[in-house]
């Protein structure tokens, strides 16, 4: 996968978000691949480990702003979630893998392409 | 059986520049299973869509990727594209080259476009089909509250046919409506008579719900009334439990009988035994409760009522006077006209008892200046609190409320009467505050709502959208705490056995359940997990 980033869209605010800076012509790296989700709550740990096995260099999983989850309370499971995988990562010690959640709601374009902008940032200063 | 997968690919009408449609077109031919790869310009377009009809039937394709604009945008014509073909319209997957891919990017993007093709196809050859299902409902719907918006809910209800429970915990009905109607100038009587009337329409006063179980179509209710305790079914519950309203005062003012509320002005402003006119009059509003709107029409009222009646001055203390409801602005520069004072202060005034006055000292912040008045009487900011028993009520149904303590929205943009929970409604003053046009709108939308739901009887919904597998379920009960929108339920299988079902009426569809199952038992057809990994898998292949 040489280096891609992959970012898990939640279909009711990053993918929609993702559309609009498209439309909006704001530029992001061209590496980064898109799966849409119908909540960033259904993005599964394996799915994030998946990636990584495949050689993804960070992944991104975006969902809706704390507090205005379209299913209440997905957001937060998946930052519990992404949270838990870190530490997985670590322990089996491939520790500087980046997995980043982001809250987004699908008006904010900008939000979007600076959270591919800040993962990307990371994404260098640990050598990937 | 080997699948066979149709790839359209489509450049909007020339709007996708920066991809090289025939390379491309020539690249993913290569990929194993794909039968057909077809260029146009205007799928979305009659021509487009016959010709993908047609192509579809003759190659005899079973799995379709669109390669072109946003799901977002045209996923849901592209299913009905699939369906009028005589394929399942969830055997479609569709690979977002222009907002994501052209668009976003600067110079040529054909090998992105080929990724993200390919990630579209590989999750397209494992794609399931969805079946519909028409599951009966009940057609009767249950109303909480006995007020303005209960009231007009359950007429409106039962004008287009369906039969209307008005549940009301006090002995009458309205009994908080009449003197609302006093106040706002309207006619409450001939509604009463009118809903009384009504052979479509039951009404139970003095009833109260000790037990709710049961999901969309079939809420089983059990209602207390008079000793005795009946059990029934109802299609939707529509809440109309209304607010009240608590003075906001320090409690050594409360006893003063200078001050007072807004419904006990009106009340003086209609006794025509009233012995002495309060000459100076002072109002307060939108210091300790943002949420304004009711307090700041019932002042610009009552301020124009005084005036006119009582000829007495009046100063309005407020942070700002919110006028967003119908005719609201015009009601406020009539107040100004006709000499109403009104005063900007940021800080709330300090209210003191003054010889049988009331001294208002605030800080006027146009003045610049400490304003220092001595009122006769003082209208107290009022703030409005969700109504008794709504917290009891919630905790029934098993729905959220606010911050605030009143009902939560769904959405509070695009269904601001639905609850999260798909049957329960909410109109008027139980969801905030709202002014009587906009409960009248409240009310019409649940209406159309609940009338989508329940007038044919059934309704026609895709089932086994989210499945639990009985045999590797070891009811943790995990999915059942999870579940945002309360559709899984546990249910014995044949074997005594409990295993989680997922109800496919109250199910939304956000596969929380099946992220989180530790026995993967949970399957989510729309996106199982096989189908992300697949399109994992295909990143990077190029």
């Amino acid at each position: 996968m040489n280096g891609c980033i992959v970012a898990f869209c939640c279909e009711h605010s990053a993918y929609p978000a993702a559309d609009l800076a498209g439309k909006l012509r704001l530029h992001y790296p061209e590496n980064l691949r898109v799966i849409r989700v119908p909540c960033a709550g259904q993005v599964d740990v394996i799915h994030i480990l998946k990636a990584f096995e495949n050689g993804a260099a960070a992944v991104l999983v975006l969902g809706c702003e704390d507090g205005a989850c379209h299913h209440i309370s997905g957001n937060t499971r998946a930052k519990e979630r992404v949270k838990y995988c870190n530490m997985l990562l670590k322990e089996v010690g491939v520790d500087g893998r980046p997995v980043a959640m982001f809250n987004l709601s699908p008006n904010a374009p900008h939000k979007f392409v600076r959270a591919v902008n800040e993962i990307t940032k990371i994404k260098k200063e640990s050598g990937r | 059986m080997e699948t066979k997968i149709g790839i359209f690919l489509c450049n909007c009408g020339e709007a996708i520049r920066n991809i090289d449609f025939a390379a491309t077109k020539e690249e993913v031919a290569q990929i194993p299973g794909v039968t057909c790869v077809n260029l146009s310009s205007n799928l979305c377009l009659k021509e487009g869509k016959e010709k993908m009809i047609s192509c579809i039937k003759k190659e005899n394709i079973d799995r379709v990727v669109v390669a072109a604009c946003s799901p977002d945008f045209k996923e849901h014509f592209f299913r009905q594209v699939l369906e009028s073909a005589g394929l399942n319209g969830h055997l479609f997957s569709m690979a977002n080259i222009r907002e994501q891919c052209s668009w976003a990017h600067e110079g040529d993007v054909t090998v992105k476009a080929v990724e993200v093709i390919k990630m579209a196809v590989n999750r397209a050859r494992l794609l399931q089909p969805v079946k519909k299902k028409k599951f009966p409902v009940n057609r009767e719907v249950l109303v909480f509250g006995g007020g303005f918006a209960a009231i007009n809910a359950a007429l409106q209800l039962s004008r287009v046919g369906l039969r209307t429970t008005l549940l009301e915990r006090e002995a009458i009905l309205g009994s908080e409506t009449v003197e609302l109607g006093s106040l706002c100038g309207f006619d409450i009587s001939s509604m009463m008579s009118e809903v009384e009337g009504d052979e479509n329409i039951e009404i139970l006063t003095s009833a109260e719900v000790t037990a709710a179980a049961g999901k969309i179509g079939g809420f089983t209710v059990r209602i207390r009334k008079g000793g005795e305790e009946i059990s029934h079914k109802y299609g939707a519950v529509v809440l109309a439990t209304g607010y009240q309203t608590k003075l906001a005062l320090e409690p050594e003012l409360k006893s003063d009988i200078n001050i007072v509320s807004q419904e006990k002005l009106c009340r003086m402003l209609e006794d025509p035994n009233l012995e002495i006119r309060p000459r100076t009059i002072g109002f307060m509003f939108d210091f300790s409760d943002e949420n304004s709107r009711l307090s700041t029409l019932a002042t610009l009222n009552n301020a124009l009522a005084a005036k006119q009646k009582w000829d007495s001055e009046i100063y309005v203390f407020c942070k700002s006077v919110k006028v967003d409801g119908p005719g609201a602005e015009k009601l406020y520069r009539e107040a100004r006209d006709c000499g109403v004072v009104f005063l900007k202060c940021e800080a709330r005034p300090r209210i003191t008892a003054d010889n049988g006055r009331v001294k208002i000292e605030a800080k006027d912040v146009f003045l610049g200046e400490d304003t220092i008045l001595a009122c006769d009487l003082l209208v107290a900011e009022e703030l409005l609190l969700p109504s008794e028993g709504t917290e009891a009520l919630s905790s029934l149904l098993n729905i959220r409320r606010d911050s605030r303590g009143f009902y939560q929205d769904e959405n509070v943009h695009l269904y601001p009467v639905a609850s999260e929970k798909k049957g329960i409604f909410f109109v008027g003053g139980c969801r905030g505050d709202l002014d009587l046009s906009r409960v009248l709108t409240d009310v019409s939308s649940v209406v159309v709502s609940v009338y989508e739901l329940l007038s044919s009887g059934n309704i026609l919904t895709e089932v086994e959208k989210v499945k639990a597998d009985p045999q590797k379920c070891v009811a943790c009960l995990t999915c059942i705490r999870v579940c945002p929108h309360d559709a899984i339920q546990l249910v014995r299988v044949d074997g005594g056995k409990e295993v989680a079902e997922v109800f496919d009426l109250a199910c939304d569809a956000c596969g929380v359940c099946a992220a989180i199952c530790p026995a993967k038992a949970i399957k989510f057809r729309a996106y199982r997990d096989e189908e992300i990994l697949a399109q994992i898998e295909a990143i990077g292949e190029s």
